[in-house]
């Protein structure tokens, strides 16, 4: 039988042979897919992906077993990958998150706009929209694609997401209300 | 009407609203088209941002681990271990600067005078870089006299002709 994750972090903070290379397979791929999502940078994110491991492995013996492991694990992992956009690795990294938030204000203005109109003819079909949506999720902050990365991709609740990203649900209800408004404004919706 | 409740419209297609909270939202959704409009986008959206293919790039999973591993030794490593040729460009341009400047302070002294504070000083260290010459005075000194040798053995040679 497999052992749970929770399980798989106690034999990790018990420094059992094989346990910590068991849960980086089980959560490498999750976890770079994650941190790639909020930091748009290959090497980024596999460079806060493997420091999210080691953080793990130092730290597996203060988890305490009250939530689920993804959702702590996902904590230190979004933690280092906002950490990694504070210090601001690049200067074309900071140009692109500079115009993120640019974009995050801009998302009022996307509020007060009228909703797309009804043509048919200027429909895009879905594949043409599967092909621009992660076009359109680029231009979101780094929260809203998170939050819009754990919800619809790893299938975290918002209570959870506000637990990974320490804040509360309202305030992820509304990265989450207006990564969508501006991806509606961007992809078009569904009419 | 009351105010769109556009924060509450995700949470409701995802069914994680309170009953309360629900029976307000749907309420306000019979008679607002509005937010009728945004929440069918919304859950189309939705779905497209769960279906779409992930555009990450690839990743080398065993290259990944390998570097990870790597990153782990390498952190709990005892301090000094292993790191004696570790210095990187930046330090070792530091060092480099100075280990310059302390050359040129010992050497010369600050402002370019010398140790010894004087121009005899000076010339005393030029001259003992000139030592192996005055170590071999005398076979110099030989040499002189070999040239004088020439000298003095052409003149019993006959003096040219003035007629010839």
């Amino acid at each position: 039988m497999e052992q749970s994750d929770e399980a798989l972090c106690r034999s990790v903070a018990n420094r059992e042979p094989g346990a910590f290379d068991l849960l980086v397979e089980r959560y490498q791929e999750r976890a770079y897919r994650i941190a790639w999502s909020i930091v748009r940078d290959r090497e980024d994110a596999r460079d806060c992906a493997q420091e999210a491991f080691i953080k793990l492995h130092d730290a597996a013996d203060s988890f305490a077993g009250q939530a689920k492991f993804s959702t702590w694990f996902y904590r230190i992992l979004v933690n280092c990958c906002l950490d990694s956009r504070r210090r601001g690795r690049g200067w074309r990294r900071l140009l692109v998150w500079r115009d993120a938030d640019d974009a995050d204000r801009a998302d009022d203005l996307v509020e007060r706009q009228p909703a797309p109109p009804d043509d048919p003819g200027e429909r895009m079909d879905e594949d043409q929209q599967m092909s621009r949506i992660w076009e359109a999720v680029e231009t979101l902050s780094p929260q809203q694609r998170a939050a819009v990365t754990l919800q619809y991709r790893e299938g975290l609740a918002t209570k959870e997401i506000a637990s990974v990203l320490n804040t509360s649900e309202a305030t992820v209800r509304v990265h989450l209300h207006r990564a969508f408004a501006a991806l509606r404004q961007r992809v078009g919706g569904a009419r | 009407m009351t105010a769109h409740p556009v924060d509450r419209l995700l949470p409701h297609l995802r069914g994680e609203l309170a009953a309360a909270e629900r029976a307000a939202v749907d309420s306000h959704l019979a008679g607002c088209a509005e937010c009728r409009d945004a929440m069918r986008d919304f859950a189309a959206l939705a779905a497209l941002v769960s279906r779409a293919p992930e555009p990450a790039p690839p990743m080398h999973w065993g290259a990944f681990r390998s570097q990870l591993h790597a990153k782990l030794e390498r952190r709990h490593r005892p301090a000094g271990v292993g790191r004696r040729w570790s210095m990187g460009p930046l330090p070792a341009a530091l060092a480099a600067g100075f280990a310059a400047v302390l050359l040129y302070l010992g050497v010369l002294g600050p402002g370019g005078t010398p140790p010894g504070g004087d121009q005899a000083t000076l010339e005393g260290q030029v001259l003992a870089g000139r030592l192996e010459v005055v170590t071999q005075l005398d076979l110099v000194q030989d040499l002189d006299l070999l040239e004088d040798f020439d000298d003095i053995d052409g003149l019993d040679s006959p003096a040219p002709s003035r007629d010839s």
